[in-house]
């Protein structure tokens, strides 16, 4: 439990504005974080918060420095197959599929991988109770509420029993209340479910839920 | 495979209006190679049975000049196949064709050319000016059909076809007993020219029979034929026209067996034009294999088109859906399951295209059926009851060309598709 799970070895990713101009996003971060734990990056727009999950979440692997999870550099991984089983990633604009179902669109991650249906569904019951959308699976996301829909991107997420839950502003799009119930299901997820969780936000008063906070500034943790 | 199949048809399904309108392009390209296949190919099955009806693989066509191949104009000879000299059929050589071992008869032909055709009391002359003849009875298989008392043709009387019957309005009862004038002309026809024998000529036939023959209009017997050749030649007699002009063709018959070898010795040994059944339906076939070609290569131009239709609404799908596809790629998918999903819609695309277009095609066929069969069997096609019918290996290859199209023109999209960057594309507006 006290290992370190995640560590991030002087983190750099610089953007090409233009001909001549580079941008650095991240200038160097580095961090450690223990297996099941519940920390939060907070940083101010600009501070490279989301560069930062672009790159944990296996979106973006034009980085130098390293990331080693369980002692594994990441870059070892196939990219789709860190990103469907290693991660999961919480949206701040939630990314459902319009179209698809509650249920479809929790079970979609399953669409690119060889897991038998009925497999899944005693995961997917659970994680629907887990959620409390039990009464809403065939509902369409145009039905949902903000909180709702924010449940079905985490229960999509954790679809697959990932190591890591990565939530990119997760509260971002929702009022105060129904922000603070998500921070708890991720709270109480991350306890029951024994999964790191690492939350992006640029709000200190969503960071407090979490026992850490690592700080971004200008590209760098402080 | 199957999950990314089922997600790729609800992707198909969301856009069900823009699907059928593309598939619309595959289904234009479908209809056509439907009519150019099936149409073909019925077409060829309905000239091959007309000809193995009314030829029997015994029969040989023989003549002195190469007017085998329509003068040339179906099939125009080489410098080096046109070695072979004309010759006269003269009564001579039709006796040393009899005397070949396996010959069981030869009939001569004879033809005259550039006489204005009236049917007595009707002032409008038949439109084609020929009149054919010999000495086969109403009852050979090469009239397929006969009607009348008189078997065989006396001086001056004479068969006609369904044809003349029906273009001249009457009846296969009515026609017989009455009289056809066959008048010299001072402008010839398209295949004689006139000449000064031919002022001031008239004939009269009766007609004793109706026979059904699609080209050969009206026939005499060659005694008559003679009679009027000697007169407009200006030769002295018949053996006079035979020894210097010949017969227009001699018809054959031989022993089963022995057709190709006797076929072998006239063309080579005697140095005469022949032409078997054999030959005749190699013709139809390179004709219509020919022509087939031809049909798919304009065929193909509204494929190309309807390809290019699937790419344009492919692009704009996968533009329309470029966030969705940094969705399923951020919660795992890879870029070749992005690569298959693409393909996997544009292939149903074409896959729609290709069984709507049968489907279209194959009521029209039907619908259209008994007008094709009333066209052809007023062209004197006896053997059809359908024109159209349904080809199971056609259906399959058009569908799976139709497929096949679709996938390819969904390559480019799809590929731009997986090659989509995930950070990018959810941040697609």
């Amino acid at each position: 439990m006290d290992m370190e799970y995640i560590e991030v070895k002087d983190l750099k990713r610089k953007y090409k504005m233009g001909k001549d101009i580079v941008v650095g996003a991240l200038q160097g971060v580095s961090f450690t974080l223990k297996e099941g734990s519940f920390t939060s990056i907070v940083g101010s727009s600009g501070s490279g918060k989301s560069t930062l999950l672009n790159i944990l979440g296996g979106l973006d692997w034009e980085y130098t420095g390293g990331i080693y999870i369980e002692g594994k550099n990441i870059k070892e991984y196939e990219p789709n197959y860190y990103r469907r089983y290693i991660v999961g990633t919480v949206f701040q604009q939630f990314y459902l599929i319009p179209s698809l179902t509650v249920e479809e669109n929790i079970l979609l991650p399953i669409k690119f991988q060889g897991k038998r249906e009925r497999d899944i569904n005693e995961r997917l019951e659970y994680l629907l109770k887990k959620v409390g959308l039990e009464d809403r699976r065939k509902h369409l996301p145009k039905e949902l509420s903000g909180g709702q829909a924010q449940r079905v991107a985490i229960a999509r997420a954790l679809i697959d029993s990932p190591k890591i839950v990565l939530a990119d502003e997760p509260t971002g799009n929702l009022d105060s209340k129904t922000g603070e119930s998500i921070l708890n299901l991720l709270e109480e997820l991350n306890e029951s479910e024994d999964i790191t969780i690492l939350l992006v936000t640029h709000d200190m008063q969503v960071a407090k839920y979490t026992p850490e906070v690592i700080t971004l500034v200008d590209g760098k943790n402080v | 495979m199957v999950r990314m199949f089922e997600y790729a048809i609800s992707l198909v399904l969301r856009r069900k209006f823009r699907t059928v309108l593309t598939s619309l392009g595959i289904m234009i390209a479908v209809m056509l190679m439907t009519f150019i296949l099936f149409g073909m190919t019925d077409l060829k099955t309905v000239l091959l049975s007309e000809i193995t009806t009314r030829f029997n693989p015994q029969d040989l066509y023989i003549s002195g000049q190469d007017n085998m191949s329509f003068g040339g104009m179906a099939m125009a000879p080489s410098k080096d196949e046109k070695k072979k000299e004309s010759k006269i059929l003269t009564e001579d050589i039709k006796q040393e064709i009899e005397e070949i071992e396996g010959v069981t008869s030869v009939e001569p032909l004879l033809f005259i050319d550039g006489l204005e055709i009236y049917l007595e009391n009707d002032p409008v002359a038949y439109p084609i000016k020929m009149i054919a003849a010999s000495d086969l009875k109403g009852s050979h298989h090469i009239f397929k059909e006969f009607y009348g008392e008189k078997e065989e043709l006396g001086m001056y009387e004479m068969y006609v076809s369904k044809y003349v019957v029906s273009f001249f309005e009457s009846t296969q009862e009515d026609i017989i007993g009455k009289k056809v004038l066959a008048k010299s002309s001072s402008t010839g026809s398209f295949f004689a020219s006139s000449s000064k024998s031919m002022i001031d000529k008239e004939y009269e036939f009766t007609i004793v029979g109706v026979v059904d023959t699609a080209n050969d209009a009206f026939w005499i017997s060659n005694d008559t034929a003679l009679e009027i050749l000697v007169d407009l030649g200006g030769f002295e007699n018949s053996s006079d026209y035979l020894s210097n002009i010949g017969y227009f063709q001699l018809y054959m018959t031989t022993q089963e067996g022995k057709t190709k070898e006797i076929e072998k010795y006239i063309d080579e040994e005697m140095g005469l034009f022949v032409i078997s059944s054999d030959a005749i339906l190699s013709l139809v076939d390179t004709f219509t294999a020919g022509l087939t070609v031809a049909l798919i290569i304009f065929g193909s131009i509204s494929a190309l088109v309807a390809a290019i239709g699937i790419i344009n609404t492919m692009i704009m799908s996968i533009y329309e859906q470029t966030k969705e596809i940094g969705i399923i790629k951020a919660i795992g998918a890879s870029n070749t399951q992005v690569l298959v999903i693409y393909l996997i819609q544009s292939m149903l695309i074409g896959l729609l295209g290709g069984v709507l277009g049968l489907i279209v095609s194959f009521s029209i066929m039907k619908l259209s059926d008994p007008i094709v069969v009333d066209m052809l069997s007023s062209e004197g096609f006896v053997q059809i009851e359908e024109f159209f019918h349904f080809q199971p290996l056609n259906a399959t290859i058009i569908t799976l060309c139709s497929i096949l199209i679709g996938t390819l023109a969904g390559i480019y999209p799809s590929m731009k598709a997986a090659r989509l960057d995930p950070v990018k594309a959810l941040r697609h507006e």
